[in-house]
C-alpha cells in the first residue's frame, strides 16, 4: 500500500512518482511531492521509484518568494 | 567594551497618543541637521489615500524631496512605518516594518520590507510612522522610548562598529533589565563604505537569551543611514497583546486570526515546513526546474545544489521558535548556532548566524559556483555584520566572477585576486575588503551599474558584453531566481518599482511550470493582480508568506487557485476588523493601486519612471553566450522551430543565438505594451491623467509632475 495524503491506495512493481500521480483525478497539478520526507520535483517523477508502504503527500504550487 | 556614555543632543517629551483602530494618526518627524524633533498629523485623506506602510512613507518622502535631489542629500529622508494591522500578535506575519528612502544605486524610490520588531514598537509608542532627515557628524543614536514618553538624539561616542555586536551593546544598555521590550535599527561599516549597505532591524529571542535580526536589505537603505551619521535608531515598548492595536472588532479579529493561524499550524509540517525549515526547501526544487542561477545566472541547475539546500541545512538550524514577531506560526526565520568563522574579525570564535534563507544560498552560493553551506553561512554573518545586502553581494559577485573568466578583468584589476567562479576564499576576502571600502572590493560594493562603468572606461572591457551579463536593472541588483524561460517573471522583475525584486510578482512557477497564463493578456493581467496584492501587505504592516506559501488542501479546486482567494477574504475581514472599513477583496487591490501608481509617479519625478527605465539585461531573457545556448540547444531550437516556424538547416549556433535574442526582446517589448495598458498608463509606460484621478491621486503635485512630461 502507498498512503497518498490521507488515501491509502495499492502499490505495484515498478510504481513511480508519475504513474502514481497519473491514477489520480488531479496528479497532474502537482509539480512536487514529498515522498517518505524528501522534496521529488516534476522532472524527476518518470525516474523516482515508490517503494511499498510509501507516504506521499502532494505540495501545492509553489509561491516562491 | 566600556559604559555607555552618552551626549543629550535634543530631547521631547511627549504625551503618548494610544492606539485607535491600528492608527495613532501622527508621524515622528526626526532632522538630525538641525537636530529638531517634531511630530505631526497624518489627516483622514492621507490615511484613506496611503493607508499606512510603505503608502504613509511615500508620503512622507515625496513631501520631503525636490525632484533634483540625489540620495545623499541632506533633504533625502528614510521613513520607516509599519501598517495598521502591524503590530497585532495572533494573526501570522504581521510585524513588518517598510522601510523608504531614495537609493543610492538606482537614484530613486526604493522600500523594503523586513520583520523584527521596530515597527510595532513605534506604532505602540504613539507614531504611525518615522521620517530621519538630515545629516549628523556620527555617533548618533536616536531613542524612541513609548514607555517614558521621551524621544531623544544622542551622542554616544565609541560604540561598536558591526551591527552584529551593536545591537547587543544597545539593547542591553536600553533594556531597563527587559531586553524583549527593545528593538534596534543598525546598520555597519559595508554600509558606510558602499551602496549596497542594508539594515539590521533587530529584536529579542527571549527563548535563546540572545538579539536577532532581520534585514531591510534592498536598495542600499544602510547606505543612507550611515551616510546621515547615524549608528543606530532605538525603540523601546512593553507588553503587546491583541488589544494593543485597539482593533475595532476584537472579536472578529480573534476569529479571523485563530483560522489562519490554525491552518498553518496544521499544514505547514505537510508542505513546506516553513516552521522548521524557512525558505531552504526552494533550493532543490529551483535547481530541479532549471530556476536556481549557477554562474551569474548562465545556468539554471548544479549537481552540488544538493550540497546546499535543504537536507544541509536541516542539520545545521537551531531547533526552536524563530517567529520574527510575536505569534506568528509561519516563524521562518532560522538560525545556526555556535558557527565559527574561519576568516575576519570573527574567526575562531562561536556566533550566531541568522539566516541563511533562499536568497542568500542562492545568490552566495550557487550564483558564486559556490556549494559549501559553510562559506554561505560565513558569507551571511559578515553581511549581516557589516550591513550589506547579500543579494546585492551575491548578484555582484557573480557578474565580477565571469567577468574574470571572460577576461574582461584580470588579476591586475582585481589587486591580484584569482576570481573565478567557486573560489569561495576570495569571495570573502572581497566581501571584508567591501566592508573597509579598501582594494577591489571598494569598486565591487558600488554595485553592478557602476562597476560595468569601470569596467569599460578604466579597464577596457567590451561595454555591450558587460550589460548584457551585468545582472541589474534600475541600478539594483536582481534577486536570485532565472527568468530566461519566463516571460511573466522577465515582466515581474523589469515592470517592477523599484528594480528587480520578487517581491512585487513571482511567477516562475505560474508561467513556466503551470502555464496558466499563456497569453501576453494574461500575463498583463497577472502583472497587475499579483504586483498589487502583494503591495497591500506592505501598506499593513504583514509579511505576504502566510498568504500562499501555506496554501488550504482545498485550493486546488477553486476557481483561481494561484490567488488563494480564501486567504484574501481572511485579510479583507482582518483590515476590516481592526480598522472597522468595510474592506472586500476587491478593496485590497483598488488601495494598492493607488500607492503603486503614486511610486510610479515618484519615480517619474526623479527623473525615471518611463519606459526606457523599464529594461533588462538580455541574461534575463535569453542566452547571451554560444555555451548558454549550447547547453540548452534543444530547448531553444524547439522555441526558433515550433513557435517562430525558422528553418535552422545549415545554421550555426551564433546564427540562431541571434535569431533567438531578435524575438525575445521583441516579445518582451510587446509584453510591456499590453501591462502598461493594463495598469492604464501610457505607452510610455505613465500613468494617464485618468487613472490618477479614478485613485484618487491627483494630488497638484502629482498633476504638474505627470504634466512636466507630457501627460496632461
Amino acid at each position: 500500500m502507498v498512503t497518498v495524503d490521507e488515501q491509502t491506495s495499492c502499490w505495484q512493481e515498478g510504481l513511480t512518482v508519475a504513474t502514481l500521480l497519473a491514477q489520480l483525478d488531479d496528479g497532474h497539478i502537482y509539480a512536487v511531492v514529498k515522498l517518505d520526507g524528501k522534496l521529488v520535483s516534476r522532472p524527476h517523477f518518470d525516474t523516482t521509484p515508490v517503494p511499498d508502504g510509501a507516504r506521499v503527500t502532494r505540495i501545492p504550487m509553489i509561491a516562491g518568494g | 567594551m566600556t559604559p555607555i556614555k552618552s551626549t543629550t543632543r535634543k530631547t521631547l517629551t511627549y504625551p503618548r497618543r494610544n492606539v485607535d483602530k491600528g492608527y495613532t494618526d501622527q508621524y515622528l518627524d526626526v532632522d538630525l541637521s538641525a537636530g529638531t524633533i517634531a511630530t505631526g498629523p497624518i489627516e483622514e485623506k492621507i490615511k484613506k489615500t496611503f493607508i499606512g506602510g510603505k503608502g504613509f512613507d511615500l508620503w512622507l518622502l515625496w513631501d520631503a524631496l525636490k525632484g533634483d535631489n540625489k540620495w545623499d542629500d541632506p533633504q533625502n529622508a528614510i521613513c520607516i512605518s509599519s501598517g495598521p494591522m502591524g503590530g497585532t500578535p495572533a494573526y501570522p506575519g504581521s510585524g513588518k516594518s517598510i522601510v523608504t528612502s531614495i537609493s543610492p544605486l538606482t537614484g530613486s524610490v526604493i522600500d523594503s520590507n523586513v520583520g523584527g520588531y521596530f515597527g510595532p514598537y513605534l506604532k505602540f509608542s504613539g507614531f504611525d510612522a518615522l521620517r530621519i532627515t538630515g545629516k549628523t557628524k556620527g555617533d548618533t543614536v536616536v531613542v524612541i522610548d513609548g514607555i517614558e514618553e521621551k524621544i531623544e538624539i544622542l551622542q554616544i561616542p565609541g560604540l561598536p562598529e558591526d551591527a552584529y555586536a551593536l545591537s547587543d551593546v544597545l539593547t542591553d544598555h536600553f533594556s531597563q533589565g527587559k531586553k524583549v521590550g527593545i528593538s534596534v535599527i543598525s546598520a555597519g561599516p559595508g554600509a558606510a563604505n558602499t551602496r549596497i549597505g542594508c539594515l539590521n532591524f533587530s529584536w529579542y529571542d527571549n527563548a535563546r537569551k540572545r538579539v536577532r535580526y532581520k534585514q531591510a536589505g534592498r536598495g542600499g537603505i544602510g547606505t543612507v543611514f550611515a551616510d546621515k551619521g547615524l549608528r543606530a535608531v532605538v525603540a523601546r515598548w512593553e507588553q503587546v497583546s491583541l488589544k494593543t492595536n485597539n482593533p475595532a472588532d476584537l472579536e472578529a479579529l480573534k476569529t479571523v486570526a485563530r483560522c489562519h493561524s490554525r491552518e498553518i499550524v496544521e499544514l505547514d509540517p505537510k508542505q513546506n515546513e516553513m516552521a522548521r525549515l524557512g525558505t531552504v526547501h526552494l533550493v532543490p526544487i529551483m535547481n530541479d526546474f532549471d530556476l536556481l542561477p549557477t554562474n551569474n545566472f548562465q545556468y539554471g541547475s548544479h549537481p552540488g545544489a544538493s550540497l546546499i539546500g535543504r537536507e544541509a541545512f536541516e542539520k545545521l538550524f537551531d531547533p526552536g521558535y524563530d517567529g520574527c514577531w510575536k505569534g506568528c506560526t509561519v516563524a521562518c526565520a532560522h538560525g545556526v548556532k555556535d558557527f565559527v568563522p574561519y576568516t575576519g574579525a570573527y574567526k575562531g570564535r562561536k556566533v550566531f548566524v541568522d539566516g541563511p534563507e533562499y536568497e542568500t544560498i542562492a545568490g552566495c552560493g550557487s550564483n558564486l559556483g559556490i556549494f559549501d553551506p559553510f562559506t554561505i553561512l560565513e558569507i551571511n554573518f559578515y553581511c549581516d555584520a557589516y550591513g550589506l545586502d547579500t543579494i546585492s553581494v551575491g548578484t555582484a559577485i557573480a557578474f565580477v566572477m565571469e567577468c574574470f573568466e571572460r577576461g574582461l578583468i584580470n588579476a591586475d584589476h582585481t589587486g591580484g585576486m584569482e576570481l573565478s567562479f567557486g573560489n569561495r576564499l576570495n569571495a570573502l576576502v572581497l566581501i571584508h575588503q567591501m566592508a573597509s571600502g579598501e582594494g577591489f572590493g571598494a569598486i565591487v560594493g558600488q554595485g553592478i551599474r557602476r562597476m560595468k562603468g569601470i569596467f569599460a572606461e578604466r579597464f577596457g572591457a567590451d561595454p555591450a558584453m558587460l550589460q548584457d551579463i551585468g545582472m541589474e536593472s534600475k541600478g539594483l541588483e536582481f534577486s536570485e531566481y532565472m527568468t530566461k524561460e519566463s516571460l511573466a517573471q522577465q515582466g515581474g522583475y523589469g515592470l517592477a518599482l523599484k528594480g528587480p525584486q520578487h517581491d512585487e510578482a513571482w511567477l516562475i512557477f505560474l508561467d513556466m511550470v503551470h502555464n496558466f497564463m499563456p497569453t501576453f493578456e494574461q500575463k498583463a493581467e497577472a502583472l497587475h493582480w499579483f504586483p498589487m496584492f502583494r503591495t497591500w501587505f506592505g501598506l499593513c504592516g504583514l509579511c505576504k508568506l502566510p498568504w500562499n506559501d501555506i496554501v488550504p488542501e482545498d485550493n486546488k479546486d477553486t476557481l483561481e487557485p494561484a490567488k488563494v482567494m480564501k486567504h484574501v477574504n481572511w485579510y479583507a475581514e482582518y483590515y476590516t476588523a481592526v480598522t472597522g472599513c468595510k474592506a472586500t477583496p476587491e478593496d485590497l487591490i483598488t488601495m494598492s493601486e493607488a500607492v503603486y501608481n503614486f511610486q510610479r509617479v515618484f519615480n517619474l519625478k526623479m527623473g525615471y519612471g518611463t519606459r526606457d527605465h523599464d529594461t533588462l539585461p538580455y541574461r534575463a531573457m535569453g542566452p547571451v553566450t554560444v555555451e548558454e545556448y549550447a547547453s540548452r540547444q534543444e530547448r531553444y531550437d524547439t522555441e526558433l522551430k515550433e513557435k517562430y516556424t525558422v528553418d535552422l538547416t545549415g545554421k550555426d549556433t551564433p546564427w540562431r543565438l541571434a535569431e533567438l535574442r531578435k524575438r525575445r526582446e521583441a516579445q518582451y517589448e510587446t509584453l510591456k505594451d499590453a501591462v502598461y495598458q493594463r495598469r492604464g498608463w501610457t505607452a510610455n509606460g505613465i500613468p494617464t491623467v485618468e487613472t490618477v484621478k479614478r485613485l484618487g491621486i491627483d494630488f497638484p503635485e502629482v498633476m504638474a509632475v505627470l504634466a512636466k512630461n507630457g501627460v496632461k
